[in-house]
């Protein structure tokens, strides 16, 4: 994890000023097929899962950002009804890239449970 | 008989027929109508009316099933500005 950060970074100091998300997860992705740093390096670290969980939820017009945190309930704190929930399920599919199945869509009532659900899926990206 | 499940159901599969279309425009609109159209019918009491919403819905989703596939036979050809990321 370390030499691949290592080699990251001294691939990236030519390039002036590449702060955009985008382009650092671009270059792990083509390094991570390579596959010849560590074991499971292609998965996604706990914090970036929250930070981007949080992110989707606070962009939604119907919530307050301010009341957002990892273990807000969706109906119950934010006050949103079983549409909304169904609406921010599908934001966090697309910002993750993932295919939800019904059943567990379904479960998906807060935070909390959502970023362990994106967590522990092996295709999260 | 239909339940709220079902209808969740519904409006889920609707949201990710539209998801499918290649055009940005039609793509949001197809997302926005079916929020907007659930919402609108989100306190109807009378279960004959709850029924035949299920039951415009359920045409709705033939419709845009079979206009993701005529839309997916030609695709726009350039990015709409809205989809590329800010630098």
């Amino acid at each position: 994890m370390a030499l691949r950060n290592a080699v990251l970074r001294h691939l990236r100091v030519p390039v002036q000023n590449l702060a955009v998300r985008g382009s650092n997860q671009s270059q792990i992705g083509f390094l991570g097929s390579i596959r010849a740093f560590s074991s499971h390096d292609d998965h996604l670290s706990k914090q970036d899962v929250v930070d981007r969980v949080l992110d989707v939820v606070k962009s939604f017009p119907k919530v307050d950002p301010a009341k957002v945190t990892p273990d807000v309930h969706f109906q119950k704190d934010l006050g949103l009804d079983s549409l909304d929930t169904v609406e921010i399920v599908m934001a966090i599919e697309e910002e993750f890239k993932l295919e939800i199945p019904d059943k567990e869509a379904d479960k998906i009532d807060s935070c909390s449970l959502a970023i362990e659900y994106v967590f522990n899926h092996p295709m999260s990206s | 008989m239909v339940d709220k499940g079902q209808v969740i159901s519904l409006c889920r599969f609707l949201l990710r027929a539209g998801r499918q279309y290649p055009d940005y425009n039609i793509r949001e609109y197809a997302k926005r109508r079916t929020l907007d159209g659930f919402r609108m019918n989100k306190n109807l009491t009378d279960h004959s009316k709850v029924v035949d919403a299920y039951v415009e819905g359920k045409k709705q989703l033939e419709v845009v099933e079979r206009l993701v596939k005529v839309y997916l036979a030609y695709p726009p050809k350039t990015k709409n500005i809205m989809e590329l990321k800010l630098q």
